[in-house]
């Protein structure tokens, strides 16, 4: 009984983190692909 | 098949336009090595949680987990906890991925040069692009497989789909190297994410959790559940399982490689510590899969090969327009991984393999040519291997024995390196070779008809085990042996380095 209940418990926990990471490190991920190509945009020589 | 190709099929070549277009965008950005190799070491914290988890879920991942969903259950999830234990305590500890960073190096070889010298560096280089090549070698066949079973594309087109799809993946790596990986990681993640929660929340919907739990206690019984009881895994299984995924959060190059991209030490960590629970739904989601499958599919159904038991589930239980949105997440998962997998690999036959070949510095010119060549040919490479390797047991514990192959040895080399005083080229020489003669020897002998039989009584996680006490026996008596260098008499005149 404990090993299903566990299970269930750890389904509903991934499908909730999975579901937040994916909206909060699709929206900071973009500021931070700007920052990266900022710093790494080629300057004059 | 609910595959609708002006529907779904416009979906997917959205996404695929989408990710050329990214992916090709950035390449006016690479101007050196590092650049193609590390990104400049700009990679921020978000981004590198996107990219990770990305390039560690490719559709072979998706279905080796739903075939261990089908085989064990729940149980079969058991990998995804203990790789994301080991990550969370490495991200918590910085344990050797810390001063990995801090040394700032390229690759793992390269550090290891510093404690046992140039040709352990070039040994360690081979084992890891032997065992991750080997490894990759799967990657493509298995992810053909996948879409012909979810979207009915006859057969005989496999091949092409995939030289197609790996062309495109080569074209944008060869290009823009670390920095169009990063970039098209971060759409695939998005893309991969969000398909795979839509088809999670749908099956669970449509079959029920009652029903997905029942099957797993007529089917597979308390084993489906708790590994430890289960017949065909038991504590060998849970502990190979363990020393694998430690061995991988501390070694594996396409882990390692967002390390040493990340803008320091402490970014580094904190991506482990972020992408850590990830590695639980990595397991656990497609395990969901293989369950469904195991409830809806009689055996008849899904016929001998477990593998296709997940996508046979879902060219008929997911409707058109959301069979694109899978089929653009897989594609995602497959490219993000294959893109990442040639880059690294070549990252380490440029700066390993190759660097007695680089006694003076070479031009940054001529050393991007030689990047993008060898990145060609590992893609040359994944095209004619995934065609003729035939897959024997199951497809996790291939990929346990190859991967085995570089993570005994190097994991142990790393550790030593960074924590043990006494440790030296003698034991670092012996850890290598029984770290790649003991799987390689697994390998091989279920290849061989007399040996086979001997093969599979040993099983791959009484091997694999043995593989990894051996390899660190070898680093500690090797290191132990070897005669102390004589200081050199003061009168001769000689130094004292």
């Amino acid at each position: 009984m404990f090993s299903r209940g566990f299970w269930t418990l750890l389904t509903g926990a991934a499908l909730i983190w999975y579901s937040t990471v994916t909206v909060y490190v699709g929206w900071k991920g973009i500021r931070d692909i700007k920052e990266m190509l900022s710093r790494l945009r080629p300057g004059p020589k | 098949m609910n595959f609708s190709w002006p529907i779904d099929g416009s979906i997917v070549g959205l996404y695929l336009l989408a990710t050329m277009a990214a992916g090709l965008m950035v390449r006016k950005y690479v101007g050196k090595v590092e650049h193609f190799l590390v990104a400049g070491r700009e990679m921020n914290v978000y981004l590198g949680i996107a990219s990770l988890a990305a390039t560690e879920f490719g559709v072979v991942t998706c279905m080796y987990a739903a075939q261990n969903g089908y085989r064990y259950g729940f149980a079969g999830a058991t990998p995804g906890i203990l790789m994301a234990a080991a990550m969370l305590v490495v991200g918590l500890t910085g344990f050797c991925i810390k001063p990995l960073r801090e040394s700032g190096v390229i690759t793992i070889p390269e550090l290891l040069e510093r404690k046992f010298g140039p040709r352990i560096r070039w040994a360690a280089g081979v084992v890891i692009v032997l065992g991750g090549l080997l490894n990759m070698g799967m990657f493509l066949r298995t992810g053909g497989e996948f879409l012909v079973g979810l979207t009915g594309l006859n057969p005989k087109y496999l091949e092409l789909t995939m030289t197609v799809l790996l062309l495109f993946v080569a074209v944008y790596t060869i290009l823009g190297g670390m920095l169009s990986v990063l970039i098209t990681d971060f759409l695939q993640f998005v893309v991969l994410s969000v398909g795979l929660l839509a088809v999670t929340v749908l099956i669970i919907a449509k079959v029920g959790w009652g029903t997905l739990v029942h099957a797993v206690e007529t089917h597979i019984g308390s084993g489906g559940f708790n590994p430890f009881v289960h017949p065909d895994m038991g504590w060998e299984y849970v502990l190979f399982n363990a020393l694998l995924n430690t061995a991988a959060v501390l070694t594996w190059q396409t882990t390692i490689a967002r390390v040493l991209a990340a803008k320091n030490a402490k970014t580094g960590l904190k991506i482990y510590k972020g992408t850590s629970f990830f590695f639980v739904c990595r397991f656990l989601i497609p395990g969901i899969w293989g369950i469904a499958a195991l409830a809806i599919l009689t055996p008849d159904q899904v016929g001998p090969n477990t593998l296709q038991a997940m996508p046979k589930l879902l060219s008929t239980i997911v409707p058109v327009g959301m069979m694109g949105l899978l089929v653009a997440a897989m594609l995602a998962a497959d490219m993000s991984t294959d893109s990442s997998y040639m880059l690294t690999w070549s990252s380490v036959i440029y700066n390993d393999i190759m660097a007695p070949f680089r006694k003076t510095k070479w031009a940054e010119k001529k050393g991007l040519l030689w990047n993008r060549m060898i990145v060609g040919l590992i893609g040359i490479f994944l095209l004619f291997y995934g065609l003729w390797y035939p897959l024997k047991g199951d497809l996790w514990t291939y990929l346990g024995v190859t991967g085995t192959i570089y993570l005994s040895s190097i994991s142990v080399l790393l550790i030593a390196c960074c924590y043990w005083k006494k440790a030296n080229s003698w034991g670092a020489a012996a850890a290598i070779f029984f770290g790649a003669v003991i799987p390689g020897s697994f390998l091989a002998m279920e290849q061989i008809k007399s040996t086979a039989a001997l093969a599979r009584r040993i099983g791959p996680y009484y091997s694999g085990i043995a593989t990894y006490l051996i390899v660190g026996a070898a680093m500690v008596i090797g290191s132990l042996i070897k005669p102390k260098p004589r200081p050199a008499r003061a009168d001769t005149g000689g130094s004292h380095v």
